[in-house]
């Protein structure tokens, strides 16, 4: 119950800090640009969603992990996470290239 | 935050006629070229991979069953998969961007870049990159 109870207080973290992140950062969003944006070394961090089908979850993982890249599982599907960047469509995979004034990239690693 | 598309890097091939393939990048270009403005790079792949050499084998076998056959490309990033491995094979003084400009000059690339594949496979080190990948 109480692992419960924390995954829910840090969940909302996650949706202020990446509101925060989508007003005064850079981001991409989706698999091709995710991949892009680690090729060339840009990206920061990246945010999978949880329905995201696992080959290309496992994928990315890989790239992010020979960029030395962290990822970050996220607690909602496709759809949750597209509401989570303020837009009206679903979103599987996000990239963050500047995180503006938020500390996403500060804290997530060491949640995840 | 690191780039991995070095030279040196082993890559899988996934398009193209040389799908599932392995090679290795010998330079990569992140801003691409004038005419082909993406990213590429360089790579020397295999083109048809050694046999199995089993202990039995005559030495003519084995000389038979270890050969290599290359391939040299311009390929897309986009067409890459990297891996963790690498290929310390120093390939830069023979394959070049102008070495694809003209048959004989590719083949000739071509010859050197089996000849020291060949040497490398028969040293047993980078046992993985000469393994055709299952798929």
């Amino acid at each position: 119950m109480v692992a419960a109870k924390k995954t829910k207080k840090t969940h909302e973290s996650i949706n202020n800090r990446l509101a925060l992140v989508m007003k005064s950062g850079r981001y991409t969003l989706g698999y091709k640009t995710v991949l892009k944006s680690l090729r060339n070394s840009k990206g920061k961090l990246v945010i999978i969603a949880n329905n995201c089908p696992p080959l290309r979850k496992s994928e990315i993982e890989y790239y992010a992990m020979l960029a030395k890249v962290g990822v970050h599982h996220y607690n909602g599907n496709n759809v949750d996470l597209g509401t989570a960047c303020g837009k009206y469509f679903r979103v599987c995979c996000l990239s963050i290239i500047d995180p503006g004034d938020s500390d996403i990239i500060k804290s997530m690693p060491s949640d995840h | 935050m690191v780039k991995f598309l070095k030279p040196n890097k082993a890559v899988i091939v996934l398009q193209g006629r040389y799908a599932g393939r392995k090679a290795v990048i010998i330079k990569s270009f992140d801003e691409g070229t004038r005419d082909r403005p993406y990213g590429q790079c360089l790579v020397a792949g295999i083109k048809k991979y050694p046999s199995k050499v089993i202990k039995k084998d005559s030495a003519k076998k084995t000389a038979k069953k270890s050969r290599v056959k290359c391939f040299i490309k311009l390929v897309n990033y986009q067409h890459l998969m990297p891996t963790r491995y690498t290929l310390d094979v120093d390939l830069k003084d023979v394959v070049s961007v102008d070495a694809l400009q003209s048959k004989e000059k590719k083949v000739a690339a071509a010859k050197e870049t089996k000849a020291r594949f060949e040497e490398r496979f028969k040293t047993g080190k980078n046992r993985w990159f000469f393994t055709k990948l299952r798929f």
